[in-house]
This record gives C-alpha cells, structure tokens and sequence, in this order.
C-alpha cells in the first residue's frame, strides 16, 4: 500500500468534489514533503557553478566520505614518514599528482557505488570530480591560510603543499571546462605540475624548488584564483550553448 | 527511429562482447532476450554511452553520441538502469532519485514533482524517505528504475529491471513498461522470456555477441512449433529453437545435438 493510498482512504472527504484530481494534488504534497530542498551551501555551489547537478554531487554524497578520509590520512601519513626519512618535502612534491589518482581512483569504478549510473548523466562524472578536488584542496588550503597566522609549521604546510595543489586543481577545472574534455583537464594539470617541477628544479638546482620556494607562492595563487575564474565562466558559456 | 545502430562492434580484451550487431527502433517497448554472455548488457551500455563501441555507427535520438554536445543532449534524454544499481546507501529513495534528476539536468523548479510522479509510478510512495539501505532487492531495483523515468526519457533502458520483483510487482512493471513505450523507445535487456511476451511489441534475440532472430514476439513463438524444442511456454519453445539453430549453425551440427538450454 502507497501513502498516497493512505492519504487517499484517510482523507478523501464524502464530499470531495468530482471534478478534484487526488493524484494530481497527492503529487503536489509529495513532491513538497519528499523534496530535500538545496540548503544554503549547495545554492551558494549551484550560482557559483551555474549547475544546481554539479553543486548536488559537490555536497550530496556523504558515503564517500570514509573514502577520502583514508585515502587522505595514508597519503599523508606516507609522505610524512618519506619526508622526514629523507629531509626532502615528498609529500609535496608528489601530493598533486598522487591525490589526483587517488580521488579519481575513489570515483571511479572500483569504489564510487554509482559510477555506472553517473557514466549516463548530463552532467560528467569527471566535471563532478574535478569540481569536488578543487572545492576540497581550496577548502584545505584557506583552512591552512588561517593556520598560518598562528603558526610557522602551518605556513611551510600550507604554501608548499596545499596552494600548490589548488593551482595545480583549479587549473585542471579550467582547461576541463574551457576543452570540454575532462580527461584534456586532467592531463593539462598534470602536465603543468611537473613541468613546474622540473623547469624551476633545472633554474635552482633543488629538486624540491617548486615546493619550497617563497617567490613561487604568488604565482600558485594567481593561477588559482584565475583557473577558478575561467572555469567559471566557460561553465556560463558552456551551459548557455550546449 | 530513435535508435539506429549498424554493424556495431565491442571488445573487452579478448573477448568480442558484441560482433557486428545492427538494430533500428522507434518508439514501442524492445525485448533484448538472449543468455547470459550474449552481449546483451554491452550492447545496452552502449546505447546509454557508457562505452563507445569499437567499430560501427550509433545514432540514438538522431544524434551521434561521439561528440560531447550531442551526447549531452541524449543523456538528458535518457533514461537507464544498470544492472548493477550502485547507489548510495545513506540517500533515502526521494534523495536518490532527485540526486539524478539533477544530474541529468532537469529545470529545478520541475524536479521536486517529477521526483515525487516517478516514486509513485513505481509504488515506492510509502516509502519515499527511506534510507536505501534499508530497502529490499526488489525496492531497490523499483527505486533504480524511478531514477530512469524521473525525466520522462525519451529512450528507455533497462537491463534486467524485473530482477528481484515479486510476481505481483513485475505485472504492475509490465503495465508500466506498455505505458511509457506508447510515447518512448523502451528497450529492456532480460533473459525472462515471459516478460518480453507480456509488455514487448518487438524482440531481438542476441548469442554470442549478434543478434541471432529480430521480430515480433508471435514470430519467435511461430520459430519453436513443432520443433520439440525445451521449454514450458510456446514463447520459451521460440526462444530455444531459434538458439539451438544459432549454436548449430555456429558448430557445424545439427541443432539437435548443439543443445537448447538457454
């Protein structure tokens, strides 16, 4: 038995008249009482990405937060171990690139519950993911921004580690949205990355340049803040032509 | 025709799932029948632009799906269940459908009450906002399936969807399937024999990667007549001559001794 059946034998008035769809009026109350309704967070997403699909699968999947947590703790905790190890900063040298298998790794068929499903959607699975990486990594990295002010050891963390990764993020959004191909965003970002790792490693002689060096943390957050600009504006223009 | 696929072809390493298979439907419901193995599934996924195929020409809603804008176009128009639903089990089934009507880019405005329509069409009403993890099978697959029609799709697939159903629920779905194919291409992958002859008006039968029979459910019937071929239905009789001569003619003996088990 449905509820509409219960509200129909429960409610339905001797005198209803005959001219009333009860379907039609169940329908209404149903889709008012099931609906979640965007909270203040995921609307704030839907303007900023001119996508209410991309800001639902940015804040809506909760059983895949076990997943990041580990995947984020073992990176960690390896690049830690490595690093003090060895005195060079592993885990940010390596972060960008191993965080962007491991994500896509989480998302892609092995873990992701829906994956199959989300293969059919509209909205690309992988334009989710990239938008999830970068909403993560910039969450992470004004979160260390603030840690900053209050401590030396959050600083090096925070503009060695987590800026670098947000560039190297918003940069893959941007040429995603811009190509139209998330897996030409991804390659592009990639791409950058070790570029940047090697061309400043060949103009310093330190393999660890990219990461440690001050001068380089502007131009991280210039390309940040420019990566999420494009892609914000290619999701506009995406979304008006196609 | 909604769905033209010609001489289409799919590998996974080596094995070839599908081989050169060709098919054009309009709107109506189509019964994708064959045993496991046939290549029923790959053929479904690529129709749903899961997978490209290797060779071959697809055009689903008059658009190739081989470009980024017309493949969008078509996913916003399609509607499909996997075989293996993968879900989220902390959404309830109103937050499951809703989260897929929006990634097929319903308007907003419209999706609360399509939502709310394809929960009810399915009978999961009384339980809209439950948890999926708490769902049987057969909810499950009622809640997959209400996430494929939310958007009213134009081409409907579906593989396996009466899998877990009791027998009551898989007649409703029946009903519901002659419903939808009055407006869309519905195309439904299944090894049931019984439910293609209830709700399809055409059927195509697939072994070994080609589709071995295309017509109408009382053809294939027509095929098992006076054959002796296995099976407790005529529609079942149909299905088994048609894929013993298929297994016959790929082997080189007669159809007697390549065996008609489905």
């Amino acid at each position: 038995m449905t509820s509409r059946d219960e509200i129909t034998r429960d409610s339905q008035p001797r005198e209803c008249p005959p001219d009333v769809d009860l379907d039609r009026v169940w329908l209404g109350v149903a889709a008012q009482v099931w609906s979640r309704g965007p909270g203040r967070a995921e609307r704030l997403a839907a303007r900023a990405l001119r996508s209410p699909g991309l800001a639902r699968a940015l804040v809506c999947t909760p059983s895949l937060l076990l997943g990041w947590v580990i995947a984020s703790a073992v990176v960690l905790a390896a690049g830690t171990f490595a690093t003090l190890g060895t005195g060079t900063p592993y885990v940010a040298l390596f972060a960008p690139a191993v965080a962007g298998a491991g994500i896509a790794y989480a998302y892609g068929p092995g873990i992701d519950p829906a994956w199959e499903l989300s293969q059919s959607m509209a909205v690309s699975d992988r334009m989710v993911l990239l938008v999830r990486v970068l909403a993560v990594f910039a969450v992470n990295a004004a979160l260390g921004l603030t840690a900053s002010a209050a401590s030396g050891a959050a600083a090096a963390v925070t503009f060695g580690w987590l800026v670098p990764m947000t560039a190297v993020s918003a940069l893959t959004l941007a040429a995603a949205t811009v190509t139209r191909s998330p897996v030409a965003g991804a390659a592009t970002g990639l791409a950058a990355w070790a570029i940047t790792v090697l061309s400043v490693h060949s103009a310093a002689g330190q393999v660890t340049a990219a990461v440690s060096s001050p001068s380089l943390v502007l131009p991280y957050l210039a390309v940040a803040v420019a990566g999420s600009v494009i892609a914000w504006l290619a999701t506009g223009r995406q979304k008006g032509t196609s | 025709m909604n769905v033209e696929i010609s001489d289409v072809t799919r590998r996974f390493g080596r094995t070839q799932a599908v081989a050169g298979v060709s098919l054009r439907t309009g709107p109506g419901v189509f019964g994708l029948l064959g045993p496991n193995g046939a290549g029923k599934t790959t053929l479904l996924r690529m129709m749903a632009t899961v997978v490209p195929p290797n060779s071959g020409q697809v055009r689903l809603l008059g658009r190739d799906p081989g470009g980024y804008g017309p493949r969008k176009e078509i996913r916003r128009r399609l509607g499909y269940l996997p075989q293996n639903l993968g879900y989220y089990p902390g959404f309830t089934v109103a937050q499951f459908v809703e989260y897929f009507a929006l990634l097929k880019e319903m308007p907003p405005g419209r999706v609360p009450e399509a939502v709310a329509t394809a929960i009810e069409r399915v009978d999961l009403g009384g339980k809209a906002r439950a948890k999926l993890r708490t769902l049987s099978g057969g909810m499950l697959r009622r809640a997959g399936i209400a996430q494929a029609i939310v958007n009213e799709p134009e081409l409907l697939l579906l593989d396996e969807p009466t899998a877990g159903l009791d027998p009551e629920q898989r007649v409703a779905f029946r009903g519901l399937l002659r419903d939808l194919g009055e407006k869309a291409t519905v195309i439904v992958s299944t090894h049931l024999v019984e439910d293609v002859g209830a709700a399809c008006a055409q059927v195509a039968l697939m072994n070994d990667g080609k589709i071995v029979f295309q017509g109408t459910p009382g053809e294939l019937t027509a095929r098992g007549e006076g054959t002796g071929a296995a099976g407790d239905a005529p529609l079942e009789r149909g299905y088994s001559a048609v894929l013993a001569a298929a297994r016959s003619a790929r082997s080189g003996r007669p159809a007697g001794t390549a065996g008609t088990a489905a």
